[in-house]
């Protein structure tokens, strides 16, 4: 009886926790009747413009225009739904990832750099490798461009006082003009507020990017298999005072799921381990700071994986701070295959043991992800 | 209405694999008539549980009519053998988890269906970290 009353159920991806039939009669019920709503408003509105046209009632603004727009949205919506709707009756959700899979393999067919068979639901790693390195075979790309970032932040920055200024000049003219608006001008003041963090931000970014000089990693070999070394050479350039210079290997688990209306993505760290380490030195113009380390990922740790709101991500990550600078942080992505030890069907005891006291050490935020 | 008896299990004890292992399953319908089956799926599936959306992979996929049967009746014992893949192997994460599972489906006239599900892991990647409760 309780089973009735569960209107509200939690959505578990592609699947629902509910009747299938009872879910596709509702969605057909709903974009049905959105359909049906629109097509009557449109008839009744085409009928009567034909019947008694009356072109003023046309014109641009929040006339029949808008009116017409809305019921158009609806029509479409609705049909789309319908249509979606009745295709997806009686097709599982295996079904449809079946097909799907058949599809991604024919893909992978064509792919430009050949990998490994038989490895689903591991990133490909095509991009990792199409630039040779310097001192070792592959340079890695980092994680996040910082030019996009910092686009991304100025035109924030830009669109957000932009309006903000907008406002306030309404503001201060409706004051001289004996007419205060209080309620607008108490909402300005958080409004300032994000204007400054937004300006701040930028001007740290646009600091660190054009100050700190890049870092560049490279790396000998990729994809990585857990259980082995692998020769890592980091790079830091820039005329700089480093306070610190740290290379972490990192592992973590990244998930996106919607709240609300909002697609949301949480990253959580797992595993973390310093691979390098140098404090107080000086980096010379023209001559980047250089070295090299050796990294293993964990015997029984797990591979890189990916789905489409699910995630787990290796990456190293340089840290630096130097004096006068904000502390930056650059990623740097890598792919881990499954390892011998974890694709067999028992961890050795001592193995397992290890690998449940993680070498995880909690550090402070850095001032800024460049 | 009787719901009909799905049975699904895996051949042997074992419900470890490790990669690239042959899992072989067994099903067999019954209370039901024959007439009454529209179509049977059965599934090799990974699916992800945690924080985020659930995700899933199909690593084998066998979908049957009753035109594929003998005499239309799809309810006898059936056999099936999959290699299983390399990845992704069963993982316990934080926010992230994978499971495995075979799964089975059975679609009835007038769009009622009924599944059954027998999980298994792939690998063995130790679960580092607790799982995350489901919310209530």
């Amino acid at each position: 009886m309780a089973r009735l009353f569960r209107f509200v159920e939690k959505k578990r991806g592609g699947r629902r926790t509910g009747s299938n039939l009872v879910g596709n009669f509702g969605e057909a019920l709903f974009f049905g009747s959105l359909f049906l709503v629109g097509m009557l408003a449109l008839s009744v509105l085409l009928a009567s413009h034909l019947l008694a046209p009356d072109p003023a009632s046309f014109t641009i603004g929040f006339g029949k225009w808008l009116f017409l727009l809305l019921m158009a949205s609806f029509v479409l919506l609705g049909g789309g739904g319908m249509i979606w709707t009745v295709l997806r009756i009686g097709v599982s959700a295996e079904r449809r990832s079946a097909l799907a899979t058949r599809a991604v393999d024919l893909d992978l067919m064509q792919e430009a750099v050949p990998r490994p068979r038989n490895y689903p639901a591991i990133p490909p790693f095509d991009g990792l490798v199409n630039s040779p390195g310097i001192d070792l075979a592959y340079r890695l790309p980092p994680a996040q461009t910082p030019g996009w970032q910092l686009l991304a932040m100025t035109i924030f920055g830009l669109l957000w006082t932009g309006v903000v200024c907008f406002f306030t000049v309404w503001t201060i003219s409706n004051a001289l003009a004996g007419r205060p608006e209080w309620l607008l001008t108490a909402l300005l003041v958080p409004f300032w507020a994000v204007c400054y963090w937004a300006i701040r931000e930028f001007l740290q970014l646009l600091v660190v990017n054009s100050g700190t000089g890049s870092t560049t990693v490279e790396i000998s070999d990729l994809p990585l298999a857990p259980g082995h070394e692998y020769q890592v050479a980091i790079a830091q350039h820039g005329q700089l005072t480093m306070k610190s210079l740290e290379l972490w290997l990192v592992c973590e688990e990244e998930a996106t799921f919607t709240q609300g209306t909002d697609i949301r993505s949480e990253v959580r760290e797992v595993w973390r381990q310093l691979c390098f380490e140098r404090r107080d030195f000086r980096i010379e113009a023209g001559v980047p700071f250089q070295e090299q380390c050796a990294i293993a990922v964990p015997p029984t740790a797990m591979h890189s994986f990916y789905s489409p709101h699910n995630a787990v991500r290796w990456k190293l990550v340089a840290r630096g701070e130097a004096d006068g600078w904000p502390a930056f942080e650059r990623g740097f992505p890598l792919v881990v295959y499954p390892g011998e030890a974890t694709q067999q069907v028992e961890v050795a005891g001592h193995v397992a043991r290890a690998a449940l006291t993680p070498p995880h050490v909690p550090l402070p935020a850095a001032g800024v992800r460049a | 209405m009787i719901e009909p008896l799905l049975s699904l299990c895996l051949a042997g004890p074992n419900r470890n694999f490790a990669a690239g292992d042959e899992l072989v399953c067994e099903y067999q319908i019954d209370a039901v008539e024959p007439a009454d089956i529209q179509a049977v799926e059965l599934s090799v599936l990974w699916y992800t549980e945690g924080k985020g959306e659930e995700d899933m992979g199909v690593h084998f996929f066998e979908r049957r009519l009753p035109a594929d049967a003998e005499d239309g009746d799809l309810r006898p014992m059936r056999r099936l053998r999959s290699k299983l893949p390399n990845s992704p192997l069963s993982y316990r994460g934080a926010i992230v988890s994978v499971f495995w599972c075979v799964r089975l489906r059975l679609f009835l006239r007038r769009g009622r269906e009924f599944v059954v599900e027998e999980p298994f892991t792939l690998g063995s990647v130790p679960a580092v970290l607790p799982a995350i409760a489901e919310p209530s």
